[in-house]
């Protein structure tokens, strides 16, 4: 699909923003022909990389002028497709906007700009005993903006919440090209009278709007952490594990757990002294005051040697822990070694279901003939099996979609979600059925219509029957 | 009019048929659903009362760390509704923060689901945080899942008394700058000269122990209860929010009245409307009507209350 922009559109778009910041070429759109999601690719007609909000303003404006689509973007970090253009249009990319504008230690808050990498919002809250709690594992790269978008989870968000529990407010700029703050306002208190648009945009996907500005809620560092690596000889076992700790009634800052493929996978790229022969390990991690987390932490060991641990070892210090955190955020990085593509999926089960849905994804993997490994947020029921597939082979492509089918399918059935943090976004659209009824999905459209009666921000996206990119059906044929 | 359906089923009519719906008494849809303890989630009809609600978890010595004013004569309707909370808003958040998904009944008698029950769920646009708060103006909430958290293993509240408010500013920027992790960080002044602050830990019991005896070699007490807050806030109050490090000013600005302030969050309340016509403020006017319009055309429901 192809969307070509008059030369009038390309010259008042460098009017606005300059032509540094205009890309239109064919050769150089390449790079936003996707995001971290592959298997869709389309490219933009034009890419525009604004400087302050006014720009935006005015880019958004044109855009209605020319009633063309408009992408926001962030990183491109995206495991969901959530920022392809499908139909071409105009993406907005934010990069540039990454200001943060103030860090108020006291009231526990900062003013970022949208664009502003989310790891550094944790390095500048540092200093004053704080931290921006959503940790995705592409937080060196992903946006603020980009985590409004999606409502990014991490591993942290176990105890201390996801993006929607630590955004305060924000400036969206909406599709007609109008600015709003939506919740808490920079000078303002926390309780805002009237409806929490706020909160119903947060996790639209990109759909109702551009992010501008975010004033985002910082968290006291917690005063000690105890992290454990536990070592299981199955993955049973370890799942177990999770199912009872959380039905102990302990709450650990993170429960984390990777089986043996990406053990072998980690050990080889970053040899971090992984067990290369147990079935799974559990990375446990317990945070909060000196007195709790040590009584927690027996029980937690206690729980571990219950469900026959083989090892349950205590990170020594601060750079023992911190290089566990790396390995396991590097862990999606460390499987492209082992096979030409993968998809991840991002299901999620009730908590206690975890045992029965790592089951049922070995016999996915016996049934297809697919190597499935697991890295995942377990505390959570959220899985991240990688299915593993070589795109040259068509008889794998289409094994590794039936094969995603059947354990998002199960999920559901378990009275789970087919997405815990990574979105609909193009890749679930058809998954969006499955989960919700007609009527569940008219009152979603309902409240777009309220952000964007026109439907042109991020567009082809979330629900069924939306448009394809036309490389997608020559591929899904080409494997049917 | 006011309706009291006896199922949902009936309410869903009840939408079609009805002109103008004032209020709705939901307290014969008021059953446990599901209480999952090894999930800690529940999920429940929005007619129980919120103590019944909390008494079912104590099955799991679980609880839903929500404790608005008066639990025995309102509703979890009323408490998602309104968007309430209690004493412990500083250590646990609002309710917003603890709703997983719902049911809702639109105007048009549609029945709506939206969210799930599980803890982390990003398929689809969250129409949860926007009816909770939205009172009732846009749909009626009947079922609604939560996650819930272990109950304490111990909590103890703790209070000291001051002169002047520069020496409760004094002890609550000590607090704030401690490690110490208060679950109530509150300052009252009813019927009184003095100024009370009122601080409470809950957890695991090691560190509540330790907790308290800071606060008690800071000169504080034991022996309060947090019955203040619904004692005050049963009468008709106002509130009102600002930045926390804004909160002392804005107190000593209130002469000798009477008050009761979230000193962690940067909310009090008062007797007397000191904020009139706020409704101009609100600078999202334009599409909370378009809101209202989409989702309420024929104008069923009740509008929106801005204080």
């Amino acid at each position: 699909m192809e969307l070509k922009l008059r030369n009038e559109v390309v010259n008042r778009l460098i009017d606005i923003v300059g032509v540094d910041a205009v890309i239109s070429d064919k050769s150089e759109l390449v790079v936003y022909e996707c995001d971290a999601y592959t298997m869709q690719k389309n490219l933009p007609s034009a890419v525009v990389l604004p400087g302050s909000i006014d720009e935006v303003v005015r880019v958004v404006l044109l855009c209605k002028e020319f009633n063309l689509p408009i992408i926001p973007r962030g990183a491109g970090t995206s495991l969901s497709g959530a920022v392809l253009a499908i139909d071409g249009g105009v993406m907005i990319a934010l990069t540039r906007m990454n200001k943060i504008l103030e860090v108020d230690p006291r009231n526990r808050r900062a003013l970022v700009e949208s664009g502003c990498v989310n790891a550094w919002v944790t390095r500048e809250a540092s200093p004053y005993g704080l931290f921006f709690a959503p940790d995705p594992s592409s937080q060196s790269a992903c946006t603020i903006g980009g985590n409004i978008a999606t409502n990014s989870g991490g591993p942290h968000t176990l105890k201390n919440g996801v993006t929607t529990n630590h955004i305060l407010g924000y400036e969206m700029i909406l599709p007609d090209g109008s600015i709003e703050w939506f919740g808490v306002e920079p000078d303002g208190g926390e309780d805002v009278e009237g409806y929490d648009l706020r909160g119903a945009a947060i996790g639209s996907e990109g759909m109702f709007g551009v992010v501008t500005r975010a004033l985002v809620r910082l968290v006291k560092t917690p005063a000690s952490f105890k992290t454990f690596l536990a070592v299981f000889d199955s993955v049973d076992q370890a799942s177990c594990t999770v199912s009872d700790i959380i039905a102990e009634g302990i709450v650990p800052g993170a429960l984390e757990m990777m089986d043996q493929v990406i053990t072998r996978a980690l050990e080889e790229a970053y040899k971090v002294g992984f067990p290369t022969d147990a079935g799974a390990v559990l990375i446990i991690e317990l945070d909060g005051l000196t007195g709790g987390v040590e009584q927690q932490a027996s029980q937690v060991e206690l729980i571990c040697k219950r469900n026959k641990a083989r090892e349950v070892r205590l990170a020594k210090d601060d750079s023992e822990r911190n290089a566990l955190w790396k390995c396991r955020k590097r862990a999606f990085g460390a499987v492209g070694r082992l096979s030409p593509n993968y998809v991840t999926q991002d299901g999620v089960v009730p908590r206690s279901k975890v045992p029965e849905i790592m089951r049922f994804i070995g016999i996915v993997s016996e049934k297809y003939n697919l190597c499935i490994p697991n890295v995942f947020h377990a505390g959570d029921g959220n899985i991240h099996p990688l299915i593993l597939f070589d795109e040259r082979n068509p008889d794998q492509v289409k094994k590794a979609l039936l094969a995603g089918n059947d354990i998002l399918t199960k999920c559901v059935e378990l009275g789970g979600s087919v997405t815990g943090e990574h979105g609909i976004g193009a890749e679930k659209i058809d998954f969006m059925s499955k989960q919700f009824t007609e009527d569940d999905l008219e009152a979603m459209k309902k409240l777009r219509t309220v952000f964007d009666p026109d439907q042109r921000c991020n567009p082809h996206k979330m629900f069924p029957g939306s448009k394809r990119c036309s490389e997608f059906i020559v591929k899904k044929q080409a494997s049917a | 009019m006011l309706i009291k359906p006896d199922s949902i089923l009936k309410l869903q009519q009840l939408m079609v048929d009805a002109d103008k719906i004032d209020q709705v008494d939901l307290s014969n849809i008021n059953q446990l659903v599901e209480h999952v303890p090894e999930d800690m989630t529940a999920t429940v009809q929005t007619g129980m009362l919120v103590e019944d609600f909390q008494k079912k978890l104590l099955r799991g010595s679980q609880w839903l760390p929500i404790d608005p004013p008066n639990p025995k004569e309102i509703t979890i309707g009323d408490l998602l509704s309104a968007n309430l909370s209690g004493a412990r808003r500083f250590g646990y958040g609002s309710i917003r923060d603890w709703v997983l998904g719902m049911v809702v009944v639109l105007p048009d008698g549609k029945l709506v689901r939206n969210g799930g029950k599980v803890v982390k769920n990003v398929a689809g646009f969250d129409l949860c945080r926007l009816l909770i708060g939205a009172q009732n103006t846009l749909g009626i909430i009947v079922e609604v899942t939560f996650k819930l958290l272990p109950r304490p293993e111990m909590e103890v509240n703790l209070f000291k008394q001051f002169q002047e408010l520069s020496q409760a500013e004094e002890n609550l920027e000590k607090i704030w700058h401690s490690d110490l992790q208060p679950v109530v960080l509150d300052l009252y002044r009813i019927k009184s000269q003095e100024t009370t602050m009122v601080v409470s830990f809950a957890g695991p019991i090691a560190d509540v122990e330790t907790q308290a005896a800071e606060l008690i070699s800071m000169g504080f007490k034991s022996g309060i209860s947090l019955g203040y807050d619904a004692a005050f806030r049963s009468k008709s109050c106002y509130s009102q929010s600002v930045l926390p490090s804004k909160l002392m000013s804005s107190l000593s600005g209130l002469g000798d009245m009477d008050f009761v302030a979230r000193a962690g969050n940067g909310v009090y309340y008062v007797r007397e409307n000191l904020f009139k016509n706020r409704a101009e403020i609100s600078s999202v006017f334009g599409l909370e009507q378009r809101l209202k319009m989409e989702f309420d055309p024929l104008n069923k429901l009740p509008k929106l209350q801005l204080k």
